[in-house]
């Protein structure tokens, strides 16, 4: 659409060449202000994004207004080599992601078709690009819905939007959106969820002339295929112990609009997965990302079950006792001796019970004591009548000596509360 | 990302136990007591077995400069040998509770929010912090095979309330009563959000990063809702907000309340009825326009005996504002009063002196049959109640918002103690009051 109306003329000025200064020196300010150098700085939430953005998920950036949302997408759009293309979805109505209908002379004969707004046309045309489409929350309830098939299936209109294109959404939360809509829980599901923040530091040093540049990851080429083994075996044996995750419709208020487990999302969580372990990143980033797919309490469980695959298998254990290398963190040390006790109680013979108690022998000489109590109670309790106790286990000394101290201070601690409630009763 | 550590609190010595050789202790080099430390740790887990992953995922750290015992953010507990040494095992125990439980409910996290959002810093402030962090802790972890410990600072000292949490010990007390005597107490970073002199850092060894720590405590949560009987009711409610933060119920009800009155076919939304106002430059383009039909909302109040004044004044304000704000006239807000019998609708418009009538019984389902008779229809009912009422069997046929008071689950009808109040169908949206 062109524009009708025209600049007024300026009112006559003193002097051409003085306003001509006045400009040039308020345009000479102004690149001094925009001059700011930038400096590597590790940043869990961008490379959350990027890894999302490679890996061809819509993500949804959850974040106040004025937050930086849309700084931090030029910078990804910058260092993914790809146009930005913005699109506010709230002041959009719903034909204009759906296709507008024109009508020609003879719509029984030629069908009505479904023209694309103009941004569609230059993505298609471009072929590749990042597609923001901001301000989703206070998009109407039909335009929500039309952006749908946007998001899903790429299409705007008849247009199919190529593979290069990558889409991000933006959204301000409910507490801040006085008059938002909220998201439909099938939109929801779509996108890969991330709550944006601000760094005060950052911020601080970013107004003192120092932004920071994000060291984004990169695929390792030679750990693809490992990848996706590691990631298809992660989600599928989470699964197959919690097959009730699989799929969840957010039941209460709190959860609506927000990441909840189905199908379609726990893909997104493998392919997160995967992409992850591919590039290496940490733990914390992928618990963003996987988190954001399938919700909190899902994500968590996966992440715990990721750590538990971390331990070392018990059967090793069993097989070398005196090299076995056991957790340094107690609660995961604990763990995996009570994963060493279980399998040797799913197939007792006298030599793996033996080996049990070296593996417990092993981990008094070189970590904390108090974590055996549990495990060799429960190994302790797998004895069969003709199996003799092996002499390693004199070593474990230390732990009788323990339990024994502990069992004291519990006992006393009774005795002074029976004590009490005795003269309490007298009174 | 780390401000430079900030001064050291002016610590006048802990409190020593009379009868103790207490002051001697701390001249003498003497080494960390491992065994009495870690058989307090079994103490703890053996009274409080479903804080057993927190408590053996701590990395202990021996250090002279701590006064007691102390935690930082990233899950490493430090402990002074001479404290070690001159306190017995049972208070120990207590002591490993507490600091895990600084860590458990993220005091770290949350006091560094309170203190950005009050712009409060300085020794006296974090103090403070933590001060109100023990609070929180100490009124309700001890007991049940848990000796409180000696110098343990509980709400009753300042006459406050037990069963408060920290911000709100913070927001209704000074305590600068205490502060003086308590300058010695220090629980580190973990408790209140600061840096001290003796901690690690995020770059020491054997810290737990952020994803680990929510892992802990996600399996220490759903290791107490998987066996509630056995952990206290503060433990409970602890596991239940860990990882459902309760949400501000005013923006819940607005917000179901909006998407009820916003849904299509009501309220605000595209239609082809009317030509778009852009409609004239483009031709040959249909287009939709943007059009207001404001939502008749109808708001049932369960006026029985049950449900306290206080609770539906509350309410029923936030309704008016709400289906003010999505643009329902008010006149077309109604308010129908309904016990055993539903009364009539009465327009809030001319309810300046709106009288809540009812006290005894409770039937909704009258209420939705009087809201459904009322013409025009209204588009979205609201209803509010304590729950504790039979439920229409079908759905209305427009959307229902149900805000819910809460009440204990307990039997309430003394002729028949199995009797259950059914739950909320799932047809209407539920928001939790209060």
């Amino acid at each position: 659409m062109t524009s009708s109306t025209l600049l007024p003329a300026f009112a006559p000025a003193t002097s051409t060449s003085e306003t001509d200064t006045n400009l040039a020196l308020a345009g000479q300010l102004l690149s001094l202000l925009r001059t700011t150098a930038t400096e590597p700085r590790p940043d869990e939430q961008l490379e959350a994004l990027t890894l999302a953005v490679a890996a061809d998920l819509p993500v949804l950036l959850w974040g106040e207004p004025g937050i930086g949302k849309t700084a931090a997408l030029t910078q990804l759009a910058t260092s993914l080599d790809l146009p930005l293309t913005t699109v506010i979805a709230s002041v959009h109505e719903p034909s204009d992601f759906s296709g507008l209908p024109i009508v020609g002379d003879d719509p029984a004969v030629q069908g009505v078709p479904m023209a694309p707004p103009q941004w569609a046309v230059e993505l298609v045309r471009a072929g590749r690009g990042l597609l923001f489409l901001d301000e989703l929350s206070t998009a109407t309830p039909a335009v929500q819905a039309a952006l749908l098939r946007v998001v899903l299936e790429r299409r705007v209109g008849t247009l199919q939007l190529p593979p290069g294109v990558r889409i991000v959404a933006a959204a301000n939360p409910r507490a801040s959106a006085a008059d938002g809509w909220e998201l439909s829980p099938p939109l929801a599901n779509r996108f890969v969820h991330l709550n944006w923040v601000h760094d005060r530091d950052v911020v601080v040093r970013g107004l003192g002339g120092v932004w920071p540049r994000a060291e984004l990851p990169r695929l390792a080429p030679e750990r693809l295929s490992e990848s996706v083994a590691f990631a298809r075996h992660a989600v599928c044996g989470f699964l197959k112990a919690r097959p009730t995750l699989i799929h969840r419709l957010p039941g209460s208020e709190t959860r609506r609009g927000g990441a909840w487990p189905s199908p379609r999302s726990w893909e997104a969580a493998l392919t997160l997965l995967a992409f992850g372990t591919a590039a290496s990143v940490s733990r914390d980033v992928l618990a963003l990302l996987v988190r954001g797919a399938v919700g909190d309490g899902p994500g968590l469980e996966l992440l715990a079950h990721h750590d538990r695959m971390d331990l070392p298998d018990p059967e090793s254990l069993l097989a070398d006792p005196a090299a076995a290398e056991l957790p340094e963190r107690g609660d995961l040390r604990q763990a995996a001796l009570e994963a060493v006790v279980a399998a040797v109680g799913a197939r007792p013979e006298r030599h793996r019970w033996e080996a049990g108690w070296a593996v417990l022998v092993r981990a008094m000489e070189t970590g904390a004591p108090d974590l055996l109590v549990a495990p060799a109670t429960a190994l302790a309790g797998l004895r069969r009548d003709d199996w003799e106790v092996p002499e390693v286990v004199e070593r474990l000394a230390g732990v009788v000596g323990l339990v024994r101290t502990a069992d004291r201070s519990v006992e006393r601690v009774a005795a002074a509360a029976d004590a009490r409630r005795a003269t309490g009763a007298r009174r | 990302m780390s401000p430079p550590a900030p001064p050291r609190p002016v610590r006048a010595t802990p409190p020593q136990r009379p009868d103790r050789h207490g002051g001697a202790d701390d001249r003498i080099k003497l080494p960390l007591d491992w065994e009495k430390l870690l058989a307090a740790r079994l103490h703890a887990v053996k009274v409080r077995p479903y804080l057993a992953d927190a408590l053996f995922a701590l990395h202990v750290v021996e250090d002279r400069a701590v006064p007691t015992m102390a935690v930082d953010a990233h899950w490493r507990c430090y402990v002074s040998p001479a404290f070690v040494a001159r306190t017995p095992v049972e208070e120990l125990a207590g002591i490993w509770v507490h600091e895990v439980s600084h860590l458990l409910r993220d005091h770290h996290g949350r006091s560094e929010r309170y203190a950005r959002e009050h712009e409060e810093s300085g020794p006296g402030e974090r103090l403070r912090r933590n001060i109100a962090a023990d609070f929180e802790i100490n009124d309700d972890i001890y007991g049940d095979g848990l000796p409180r410990p000696f110098g343990a600072v509980v709400p009753s000292l300042l006459r406050l309330p037990d069963g408060l949490l920290m911000e709100e010990y913070l927001r209704t007390a000074s305590m600068s009563g205490l502060a003086a005597e308590l300058a010695w107490l220090d629980c580190g970073s973990g408790a209140d959000g600061h840096d001290r002199a003796w901690e690690l850092g995020p770059d020491g060894a054997n810290g737990l990063t952020r994803q680990q720590q929510d892992a802990v405590r996600f399996r220490v949560a759903e290791g107490i809702k998987g066996r509630p009987g056995h952990a206290p009711e503060g433990w409970r409610r602890w596991a239940d907000e860990a990882f459902q933060p309760p949400q501000p119920w005013r923006q819940l009800l607005g917000a179901a309340v909006r998407s009820a009155a916003g849904a299509p076919g009501v309220g605000e939304n595209h239609t082809y009825r009317r030509p778009s106002r852009r409609s004239s430059s483009v031709p040959g383009v249909v287009l939709p326009s943007l059009r207001r039909t404001p939502p008749r909302v109808c708001v049932v109040i369960d006026t029985s005996g049950s449900v306290s004044d206080a609770e539906l004044g509350s309410a029923l304000l936030e309704v008016a504002a709400i289906s003010r704000a999505v643009g329902g006239r008010r006149d077309l807000v109604s308010v129908i009063s309904c016990d055993a019998a539903a009364g009539v609708a009465v327009p809030l418009c001319r309810a300046e002196s709106l009288e809540l009538l009812g006290g005894g019984g409770t039937d909704l389902r009258s209420g939705f049959a009087r809201a459904l008779r009322s013409r025009p229809r209204p588009d979205v009912i609201v209803a509010l109640t304590d729950g504790q009422t039979p439920w229409p069997s079908g759905q209305p046929p427009c959307r229902t918002v149900v805000g819910l008071f809460p009440r204990p689950a307990r039997a309430t009808d003394e002729d028949d103690p199995d009797y259950v109040p059914d739950t909320p169908p799932s047809w209407a949206r539920v928001v939790i009051i209060g």
